[in-house]
């Protein structure tokens, strides 16, 4: 019986240790999660916000980012957006803030990938924002890589993912445009991206 | 003698106490934990709850109600023209719900809201909103399907539909 409770303790000690080595020592994976997850509160902000902490999270966004970055979000019906420096992205965060009333931005699913040298990683992502006065919910896969630097894992290059690959409006675009009532012929041939779309999240248990 | 056998016996639990933990509580308790396991693993990872929130699959699924996702469906066969399926995003926790039109190899257009495959008009008793939507032939890859809303009375646009390879299908919907 000794022995059994001597076996108890020291698997208690070792899932402590454990537990604390990598409470410590976190892994690059769990540590870009947490950074996404920061970066969605970040982004996000309630209409009853005060202005002080909306001004505030709108500042902290640009921190996330690297310094030389890459952005270009392409989501169904709304405009693209690209961007290449931080302070670009501090002045569209500010700016969101003026415009809408609130936003709520998540990651409900994240799959990182770390490249062999540990130095950078690709974060395969489904963002899932609510617009405040918006009908249905933004939601876009996203490519978001990651770059190891004396400040942390920062956001370098961020790029949509095409789940459906849309129907190929170009092959006989002025044909075809000539069929649609009051559609300009170039907003047909550009391809355009359906935003009407039914989203099911899963209820958690 | 039978009388004496009766007063032996432990007295009869209150009927309250028969609804609330049974007449064997030990039992009763291997029940609800054989029962709470079998709901999470059902409802974990075979049968997905979603809610559905947009128009796109109306009249079949409405806005805001509640459908399960079989993922166990496409084990022993290939989804199928006419299924309903969750497509994925980056994982399980978001996805599309789409009606499966075309399959790997086959050739898709859209004439006056009609779909041909292959050149043929294939039959939608399930399509409840005429439409208008006159598309080009479309090839579908080796490994993909043709997935469109069963609501196309917005124009084509502003709806998302086109090709999505197998391994975004996580299963096929419960209807």
């Amino acid at each position: 019986m000794k022995i059994f409770w001597r076996l108890i303790f020291c698997a208690a000690v070792i899932a402590l240790g454990f537990w604390l080595w990598t409470a410590i020592f976190p892994a690059p994976e769990k540590v870009i999660r947490r950074r996404l997850e920061k970066l969605a509160a970040n982004v996000s902000f309630a209409a009853d916000q005060g202005n002080f902490s909306r001004l505030a999270g709108g500042e902290s966004v640009a921190g996330f980012f690297s310094t030389n970055i890459e952005v270009n979000i392409n989501v169904p019906g709304h405009e693209q957006v690209t961007f290449a420096s931080r302070a670009e992205i501090t002045q569209e965060a500010l700016a969101a803030r003026e415009r809408l009333k609130s936003l709520s931005v998540k990651f409900p699913d994240v799959n990182v990938t770390l490249a062999p040298d540990k130095k950078s990683a690709v974060a395969d992502v489904t963002l899932d924002a609510a617009i405040s006065g918006g009908h249905d919910d933004v939601v876009q896969e996203l490519k978001i890589t990651f770059q190891k630097t004396s400040d942390g894992w920062l956001i370098t290059r961020i790029e949509t993912v095409r789940t459906v690959a849309t129907f190929r409006f170009t092959i006989a675009a002025p044909a075809v445009a000539s069929l649609w009532r009051g559609k300009p012929v170039e907003f047909v041939a550009s391809g355009s991206y359906g935003v009407s779309m039914v989203i099911c999240r899963r209820l958690q248990l | 003698m039978s009388a004496q056998t009766d007063s032996n016996s432990p007295p009869r639990p209150g009927w309250l106490r028969v609804i609330a933990v049974g007449r064997n509580p030990r039992v009763t308790l291997i029940r609800i934990l054989i029962l709470v396991a079998a709901c999470f693993v059902v409802f974990k990872f075979i049968l997905l709850p979603l809610r559905v929130t947009g128009i796109s699959m109306e009249p079949t699924c409405k806005d805001h109600s509640i459908n399960f996702l079989n993922r166990l469906d496409y084990l022993a066969h290939e989804p199928q023209r006419g299924d309903v399926v969750g497509i994925r995003f980056a994982g399980p926790h978001v996805v599309l719900m789409k009606r499966i039109v075309g399959l790997p190899g086959e050739t898709i257009a859209f004439v006056n809201g009609e779909i041909f495959i292959n050149g043929a008009p294939l039959a939608e008793p399930y399509e409840k909103n005429p439409c208008d939507w006159t598309l080009p032939p479309e090839k579908i890859g080796p490994n993909e399907y043709f997935v469109v809303g069963d609501n196309r009375t917005m124009p084509p646009q502003d709806h998302v539909f086109g090709r999505v390879e197998r391994e975004r299908i996580l299963g096929k919907v419960l209807l």
